[in-house]
């Protein structure tokens, strides 16, 4: 596994390459991924033994069953397209300055709108559908970050909580919908919603099970990458995050800024929600892309915030999160404790590998 | 019927009024611990399962408290001592606890406990309507009626209290009189840890009786926001637990009552008040904020 990632990792560096000061930052960034993620590996061992199970085969299954096996490597890059957009989600309103805990949320309403339109739609030539539901999830995505961003500008409630609470609000709604007016009638034991018809479908990439989400995903993490990095946009955002009342001092429309951020943030989000529905579950179930959320915030913060570090630790995470299922197979632990090693790979990574900040504050 | 919704309030809005305690002391020392609901995870299967091992509730609620001071302790490690994100961190724990419970809960899935069971108080309980809405219910909600006032009287009327409360509002002033800001933050989040897994333990070994994945499901962030417009203040938090315990309880109510609603149009209901009550009182409330927290809470950027 770490090899995997080390070679990864090989690839972004060559890539950022560009100066000294540079290739400094990644390197450190490179021996903070391999130390975070071996101290994740020997406490989640350490777990998984009093749990009753043993460390070795776990993670034996994890290598045989999940990382050397190609279909399920394709499974991995499936799994990481929506956690990168999710993750940008994170990464644009961090910018800044704000924190985005919402992707959960915006991801099922996201998935949410686009299912509202698929079954809105059902007559309509397909090409029409597969422009409005992708439209239809990012605006519902951005429409459900703008109430946090409002009550951030306006009543000066912090983004963090209020999107928390969101997620919960999404969740109902979905939950809502499936079990009652969009519930399958054809549906067997579990209440799902209708399927989506084959045509909107998102395509698959000749001759793998691998869609197009993936190409999409990252596409858009290199338009954020541009647009952060290399715009007067990205520039502002930046700005406002160092010291927003500095931003404001010197005329700059901070609330804009702000609302900006997290509205772009949440239509990232629900495009999310849109690459999960079409291109791997096609249909609403009470799991609908369950935690992808929350992954994603890990991502985006084991990243610092930053596009193309952000696909290789949705790479390493969307790996984990496919072990589970080996794990669940091979151990009969649940698939939910690779969890357990996520949270303590970012517990790693915040405690240990930062520029550590002045305690006290 | 009101009173059964009432009565369901208090047995209701118990576990979200110890987490809400719990979050007020961290918060007013300085530290917003967004990991509440993931302390009153730990604390619910804690508490699960050390009753289940021990026989003896009472027992079970130290065990959860214990669990949600110790996931607490990890926050307080990497926001205090470690300079990280506060708002980062409580999520990765409550993430790290979502993933802990799962693996160590299947065992305690369907297994039966000696849970708490009601007790009536003599006299008070035999009231009419006051009775049962107050003084028919488990031990933990009575512990919960002093727990409030107690947690007052300490953070308003204490020297200890007044050194938390130091260190939320000017923690320059602690150093000055040869006080570890370190120190006091320590104790206090990990105090707000422990009652948020007794709010835990409250949920498993005497509301639901049982444990299942996910079952605090929001109370825990809930409790976060109750907080912010209580203003920091255990007296008007426990009211406001009190109010979305009612919330909570009028989906049961209900549907005893045999009236046909989507259960899941009810479950909504707490989350979509606790947004509207911000919004319509965030700003004042926020006035009342230690000032230290709001730091955290206006510029939340860490990278």
């Amino acid at each position: 596994m770490s090899e995997q990632v080390s070679t990864g990792l090989g690839a972004g560096l060559s890539a950022a390459l560009l100066d000294g000061e540079r290739w400094r930052r990644n390197r450190a960034l490179a021996v903070r991924w391999a130390l975070a993620l071996l101290g994740g590996l020997i406490v989640f061992g350490a777990f998984v033994l009093a749990n009753g199970a043993s460390p070795l085969d776990v993670y034996t299954d994890i290598w045989t069953g999940t990382l050397t096996q190609p279909s399920q490597v394709q499974q991995i890059l499936v799994r990481a397209a929506p956690l990168v957009l999710a993750g940008l989600a994170v990464v644009i309103p961090a910018r800044a300055g704000m924190v985005n805990v919402g992707g959960e949320g915006q991801l099922i309403i996201g998935a949410v709108a686009a299912a509202g339109v698929a079954q809105a739609l059902t007559t309509a030539p397909t090409g029409l559908l597969v422009i409005a539901m992708p439209v239809a999830a990012a605006a519902a995505g951005a429409a459900w970050a703008g109430i946090a961003a409002l009550m951030r500008v306006v009543v000066n409630v912090n983004e963090a909580v209020t999107t928390l609470l969101l997620n919960y609000v999404a969740l109902y709604v979905m939950l809502f919908l499936i079990l009652g007016p969009w519930k399958d009638p054809a549906a067997l034991g579990q209440s799902t919603s209708v399927g989506l018809a084959d045509g909107a479908k998102l395509p698959l990439l000749a001759g793998t099970a691998v869609h197009v989400g993936v190409l999409v995903s990252l596409g858009a993490a290199i338009v954020v990458w541009f647009a952060l990095s290399r715009t007067s946009w990205g520039f502002r955002l930046s700005v406002v995050g160092g010291n927003a009342e500095a931003a404001r001092r010197t005329g700059m429309p901070v609330v804009v800024v702000l609302l900006t951020a997290l509205l772009i943030g949440g239509a990232l989000a629900g495009l999310a929600g849109f690459v999960q529905y079409a291109g791997s579950e096609y249909k609403l179930r009470p799991t609908f892309g369950l935690s992808l959320g929350y992954v994603a915030f890990l991502a985006s913060w084991l990243a610092r915030h930053r596009p193309v570090p952000l696909l290789l630790a949705s790479l390493a995470l969307a790996a984990i999160a496919v072990s589970g299922n080996s794990l669940q197979i091979g151990s009969g632990l649940p698939a939910a404790s690779v969890n357990v090693l996520m949270g303590l790979i970012l517990v790693a990574v915040l405690g240990w590998t930062g520029a550590r900040k002045a305690a006290q504050s | 019927m009101i009173v059964e919704i009432l009565s369901g309030a208090v047995r209701g809005g118990t576990s979200i009024l110890y987490a809400g305690l719990g979050e007020s002391v961290s918060e007013r020392s300085g530290v917003i611990n967004l990991g509440t609901e993931g302390a009153m995870l730990v604390g619910a299967l804690g508490g699960y399962a050390v009753t289940a091992q021990t026989g003896n509730p009472w027992i079970g609620v130290l065990g959860g408290a214990a669990a949600g001071a110790l996931l607490s302790l990890v926050h307080a490690v990497l926001v205090v001592s470690r300079g990280a994100n506060q708002f980062a961190s409580g999520l990765t724990l409550f993430f790290l606890a979502l993933g802990l419970t799962s693996l160590f809960g299947t065992g305690y899935v369907s297994r039966q406990i000696n849970a708490f069971t009601p007790v009536k108080v003599p006299v008070l309980g035999d009231l009419p309507v006051v009775g049962p809405v107050l003084f028919q219910h488990d031990p933990l909600v009575y512990v919960a009626f002093v727990a409030a006032p107690l947690v007052w009287w300490v953070l308003f009327r204490t020297r200890a209290g007044l050194l938390l409360r130091t260190a939320g509002e000017r923690s320059d002033a602690l150093v000055v009189h040869g006080y570890s800001v370190t120190r006091v933050r320590y104790v206090a989040t990990v105090v707000g840890g422990a009652l948020a897994g007794v709010g835990g333990a409250h949920l498993s070994i005497a509301y639901a009786n049982s444990w299942f994945e996910g079952m605090v499901a929001g109370r825990g962030f809930i409790a976060v926001a109750l907080v912010i417009f209580g203003m920091w203040n255990p007296i008007t938090i426990a009211g406001g637990a009190y109010l979305f315990g009612a919330a909570l309880s009028l989906a049961s109510v209900l549907q005893a009552g045999g009236v046909a609603v989507n259960q899941f149009a009810l479950d909504v209901v707490p989350f979509v008040l606790t947004l509207v009550v911000l919004a319509v009182l965030g700003k004042r409330t926020l006035l009342a904020a230690p000032d230290e927290l709001l730091k955290v809470l206006d510029n939340s950027t860490s990278r």
